[in-house]
Formats: structure tokens, C-alpha cells, sequence
């Protein structure tokens, strides 16, 4: 009885009747709501964002560094990744599919005339693959290339920009560090910039064997990148590789490592928290908005009540029960949170999208985070639409009708 | 003998105040029979307010007893009273207390809303009332645009739109001239020979108060017997 079609109509009434301040207390619920959404769809954006950028570096990887000397007192001086150190890992290693030594320099690179330095890598051909590396033109060199030591190289898409400008460069010969000629069999395609802004592109891998040759006086890696057999098969993989570096170096059970073993997946989940731990104080931050348009709706409809004293010790003279009162304080509430709402829904979606799309994001817009922050913003509204509401039915008819 | 639609036995109101209670009625012996209609009189500060807002079910008395319609009242939760004012009783104000944001009708059709009939039907009832107030074509008409004495026959309609046995007016002609004031009284008194409605009436005025079938007086909130009783010491 209390909540039929005719008290929700007389509560539409009266919200248009003063559209000023229906609009005024809508609004902050409006922003509470828009923000809601917009801050979760931000967060969600960064994260994938972030996350997808890490992939690049392929996810499945574990890489073995030589640790930096000097943390550790006890440490001998640093070990290098040598080649027998490879070779054992090849030997005994059991869950790995690949086992890729990587050495590099920061060198020149010289063609006709013109120098300009570049990353100068070591590898081996597997580390195309795993670094989903592709070739724009040409090709890439195999493991012939390797046990020959050929000195070949693919280059990346800035050395052959800043070298070779309109040219071609395939099939031309560049000159590494000063003194290995090789001949450009590919030029890889363009990746960009990576998270700390680093040129991806500024790059030129040839053989590890002959970069061992010709490159350096001792051998002794940068790194090396292991892949295991899948991906379940990461943390075994870990463990074989710090057993069998561990008897290569000759150290002990007890010895802490003189070398670091870590993955981008770790990476990828650290970034993934942080990223996520943003976005949750961002949400909080936008909650805390929403509250305060919560808060907005009670004092207006407060006011209101206290305005409209007398209509309501009419109508409670009349005959409307405390009960019908408060439905239509209520209801009166509840059509200013949704229209708030419907209003915030969009608000929020569309600097959702714009924000995303000039920052490169995916626009991330979940129904489930809609009807989240929706179903919130009423719940709010209501929630704060309560106590005015109850103030009216409580209100004594004869003291509003008392006469001035 | 019929029930009579209202009877007070022993009612007495005490407001609490800082130093002790306050008494406002003491001890009101009342018995009015369906159909009468009653001026209620007494100077400011008898107790008339008091004793019409208990009889209105919009205040209850701190002792005795109140029996509307043969029912006892004197207990009922907010929620009851305000069903017992619905379907019991109709006010008229002296300042109107019309809805200014609604239009006559919807002024006049506002206790059937609450009473839960359809608005067609509401309408409908609220259109044929006051036609029979002589306001046919004034239905569309918000409060500010009617006459005082046009105002006063609106909420008359709206106070017997649910068929109340009681009527309660609250000086209803003292917001309007002497003339438009007997036209009111007039209406009040063919509303009430049609519809059997008793009528209590507030009212100063012995003018008024002459179209009452009886009178009572009101004193320090007691009953007493005479006018001069009633205002000797203070008028």
C-alpha cells in the first residue's frame, strides 16, 4: 500500500519540481559513482598494461646472473658464467628445453664511415624465439653459424635506421667493436620502448662462438637464459639449476649462491601486486567520494524535511501512517541515487574511455565493476536517504502543525 | 440507548516539564452521539487544544479513557492512530493547511491515497466532492490561486473524503470575513444533515458557535456547566 505506482509518482514530482536541487544532490553521488568506476577501469588498465609489457620478455624464462660482488663479505670474488658452466647445465640438466649463454657489450658499430654504438649481443639462435624476436627482411643465423663461428649479425631497427638510413643493409658489412667485420644477414622488426624507456631496438646479435672469439679475452656471460621443459616445470628447474651451479663452483651445501637465478614471471607477479594494490587504493579513494555523495543526499533531504514540516503534519492529520511517511522520503531518496547513478555510470565510462585511450591503456570497463559500483551508489543512497526519511515519520503532527 | 461515536471517561493530559508534571485536562467526562454537532469553547490556555488533539488521535491522554466509534483509542501505536484518523476522522484547519504544491484535486483526493484506492477512482470521489463544495471547476487550481473561502471548502471536501463519522474543525472561519465565515458554517451544516457527520467545533466566536446543536465549556481543563463559568475571571 505504502509503495505503490501513486507514491513513486508524487515523489518523481517532487524531484522535479526543484531541479536545481534534485540536480545539486544528485550530483555528488554522480561523481562518487563515475569516480568508482573510472578509478577501477584505471587500475585494471595500468595493470594489463604493465603486465602485457613485462610479457614482452617472455614469461617462461629463468635467468642466471653472476651476482654483484660485495654484497656478500663472505662471497669470493665473483665467479663468471664460463662456458663449462654452460656446458654442465647442458649436460646434466634434465628439465630444461633450452639453455641460451648470452654475452654483451656495449660497443660500436661502424659502416662505411659512420660509428655509433650499440648493444652487441652473443646468442644463440633459440633467442629469437623465446624473445619472439622476427625479422623485418633477411633471415637469422642457425647453429651451423654457431659451431662455424661465422661472423655474421642481424641487426635491430635502429642501428640499420641510424647506419644505413634508406639503403638496404642486407647482405652489407658492419664492423663490431672496432674490429670484427660481419655481414648483416637480417634486420629484426621494430619493439619499441621498453618499461624504463630503453631503446629495444637498438640492438645486434651475432653467434655467441664467435662473439667469444673475436669480442672479448675471457669468456664470461652476462647472462644465461634457461627455459624449462613447461611451465609447471619452473621451480624444478630453479632448484636443478642452483644444484648444478652450485657443484660447478665448487661451493658447499650451506654456501650462499655466487650467482642469482630469477624469471620475469616473478617480475610479472611483483608488478602485478603493485599494480593491483593501486588499483584497491584508487577503488578506496574513489569509495570515500561515493561516501561523501552519500552524505550530500542526507543533508539535502535533512533540509528538506525541515522545510516541508507542515506538508508533513498535514498529511500525517490526514491520515498517512509514520510507515507511508518514511516510504516517501525514502522512495524520494531513491529516485535521486538512481538517476545520480544512471548519470555516474556514464560519467564514469566515458573518462574511463577517454583516459584509456590517451594513455595507451586497454579499456578495461567490467559489467561486474558497473553493477559493483551501481548497486554501491544506491545502497549508499538509500542507506543515507534513511535517517531524513525517519526523521520525517518521526516528526510530531501536532508540532508541524502547530500554528506561527 | 445508541453508542454514542464519542466517549471520554476521567481523560486527563499532563505534559512533563522540569518541575513536575503539568496538568492540562483533568478529569473530561464527554459523550457525544452520532450525527450532533458540538462547539467546543473556552478561553486560551483551557485545555481546548489539548482535548482536540487526543479526540483527533493525534495526541493521547495520559489517563482515562478515550472510546471512538465504541472502540477504546486511548492506547493505539502512532501507526494505529494514524489509521484511526484515515478512516474516523476529518480535520478543517483555520489556516487551510492545503498542500501548496498540489492541485485541488490532488489535494482533495490525498487520504484515499493513503487509504490505498487507485487514483482513477480517487479522482473521481475527489471530483464529485467538490463539485458538491461548488468548486467543479477549480480542480486543476493549486491553493495560491483560490480564494480563502474557496481554500476552506477544498479542505472541507478533503476532510470527508474517506466518509468519516467525525469532523473536526479548528476555528474554521477564522481566517476568513463574516460573510464568507456563515457560508462556510452554512456548508459544514448541509454536509452534515446529508452525510450524518458529527462536527466539533473550535471556536471564540458565539456567533459561530449559535449553529452548534450544544456547547461545551471548557475550564482549567475541566467541564464546566456555563459561558460564565467558562470566561467569568477572564474576560
Amino acid at each position: 500500500m505504502a509503495l505503490g505506482p501513486e507514491t513513486w509518482r508524487l515523489a518523481l514530482k517532487l524531484v522535479v519540481r526543484q531541479p536545481g536541487r534534485s540536480a545539486l544532490t544528485m550530483l555528488g553521488l554522480a561523481i562518487g559513482v563515475g569516480a568508482f568506476i573510472a578509478m577501477v577501469s584505471f587500475g585494471e588498465g595500468a595493470r594489463r598494461s604493465v603486465v602485457a609489457q613485462f610479457e614482452v620478455l617472455g614469461t617462461n624464462l629463468i635467468k642466471v646472473q653472476t651476482s654483484t660482488p660485495g654484497v656478500n663479505p663472505k662471497m669470493r670474488p665473483p665467479m663468471h658464467l664460463s662456458d663449462s658452466d654452460v656446458a654442465m647445465l647442458v649436460r646434466e640438466g634434465t628439465t630444461f628445453a633450452h639453455v641460451l649463454p648470452v654475452a654483451r657489450k656495449n660497443a660500436g658499430v661502424a659502416y662505411g664511415g659512420e660509428q655509433r654504438p650499440s648493444f652487441i649481443n652473443g646468442v644463440a639462435p633459440g633467442y629469437f624465439a623465446i624473445h619472439a624476436w622476427d625479422v623485418a627482411a633477411g633471415g637469422i643465423f642457425d647453429q651451423s653459424d654457431v659451431n662455424e663461428r661465422a661472423k655474421v649479425c642481424v641487426i635491430g631497427k635502429t642501428p640499420a635506421r641510424e647506419l644505413f638510413g634508406d639503403r638496404d643493409p642486407l647482405g652489407q658489412t658492419v664492423t663490431l667493436a672496432g674490429v670484427l667485420p660481419c655481414r648483416v644477414i637480417g634486420v629484426l622488426s621494430e619493439k619499441g620502448f621498453s618499461t624504463n624507456g630503453n631503446d629495444i631496438d637498438d640492438i645486434v646479435l651475432l653467434p655467441y662462438t664467435t662473439y667469444n672469439t673475436h669480442l672479448t679475452d675471457r669468456i664470461a656471460y652476462a647472462y644465461v637464459e634457461i627455459e624449462p621443459l613447461n611451465k609447471d616445470l619452473l621451480d624444478a628447474a630453479r632448484a636443478e639449476i642452483t644444484d648444478i651451479l652450485h657443484r660447478a663452483h665448487g661451493l658447499d651445501t650451506g654456501d650462499p649462491n655466487d650467482f642469482s637465478v630469477s624469471s620475469p614471471l616473478e617480475v610479472i607477479r611483483a608488478a602485478d601486486r603493485t599494480a593491483r594494490i593501486l588499483g584497491t587504493l584508487l577503488a578506496a579513494i574513489a569509495a570515500v567520494s561515493l561516501l561523501v555523495g552519500g552524505i550530500g543526499i542526507m543533508n539535502i533531504q535533512l533540509v528538506s524535511v525541515a522545510e516541508r514540516t507542515e506538508e508533513i503534519g498535514v498529511r500525517a492529520a490526514i491520515g498517512a501512517a509514520p510507515s507511508q511517511i518514511l516510504a516517501q522520503f525514502l522512495i524520494e531518496a531513491l529516485i535521486l541515487t538512481i538517476i545520480g547513478t544512471i548519470v555516474g555510470v556514464t560519467l564514469g565510462i566515458v573518462v574511463a574511455s577517454v583516459v584509456a585511450s590517451n594513455m595507451g591503456w586497454p579499456r578495461v570497463i567490467s559489467p561486474s565493476g558497473v553493477l559493483l559500483s551501481a548497486g554501491f551508489g544506491i545502497a549508499v543512497g538509500v542507506l543515507f536517504g534513511y535517517l531524513p526519511a525517519r526523521r520525517a515519520a518521526l516528526l510530531d503532527p501536532i508540532h508541524a502543525l502547530r500554528r506561527q | 440507548m445508541p453508542t454514542p461515536v464519542i466517549e471520554t471517561v476521567e481523560l486527563s493530559k499532563t505534559y512533563e516539564g522540569a518541575v513536575g508534571g503539568v496538568p492540562v485536562l483533568s478529569g473530561v467526562d464527554l459523550t457525544i452521539e452520532y450525527g450532533e454537532v458540538v462547539a467546543l469553547r473556552g478561553p486560551s490556555g483551557s485545555g481546548k487544544s489539548t482535548l482536540l488533539n487526543i479526540l483527533g488521535c493525534l495526541d493521547r491522554p495520559s489517563r482515562g479513557r478515550y472510546v471512538l466509534g465504541g472502540s477504546d483509542v486511548s492506547g493505539l501505536t502512532r501507526e494505529e492512530q494514524a489509521w484511526v484518523r484515515l478512516h474516523y476522522i476529518g480535520f478543517v484547519f483555520q489556516s487551510f493547511h492545503l498542500l501548496s504544491h498540489a492541485t485541488a484535486l490532488e489535494n482533495v483526493s490525498l487520504p484515499l491515497h493513503y487509504a490505498g484506492v487507485p487514483r482513477s477512482k480517487a479522482e473521481q470521489t475527489a471530483r464529485e466532492l467538490l463539485s458538491r463544495v461548488g468548486l467543479n471547476h477549480r480542480g486543476s487550481h493549486f491553493p495560491a490561486q483560490l480564494s480563502g473561502g474557496e481554500r476552506q471548502r477544498v479542505a472541507i471536501a478533503r476532510a470527508l473524503m474517506s466518509r468519516p463519522p467525525v469532523l473536526l474543525a479548528d476555528e474554521p472561519t477564522g481566517a476568513l470575513d463574516t460573510r464568507t465565515g456563515t457560508e462556510i458554517m452554512r456548508l459544514l451544516l448541509e454536509l452534515h444533515r446529508e452525510r450524518g457527520t458529527s462536527i466539533i467545533l473550535v471556536t471564540h466566536d458565539p456567533s459561530v458557535a449559535e449553529y452548534a446543536d450544544r456547547q461545551i465549556f471548557l475550564r482549567d481543563g475541566k467541564v464546566v456547566s456555563t459561558p460564565e463559568a467558562s470566561l467569568g475571571a477572564r474576560s
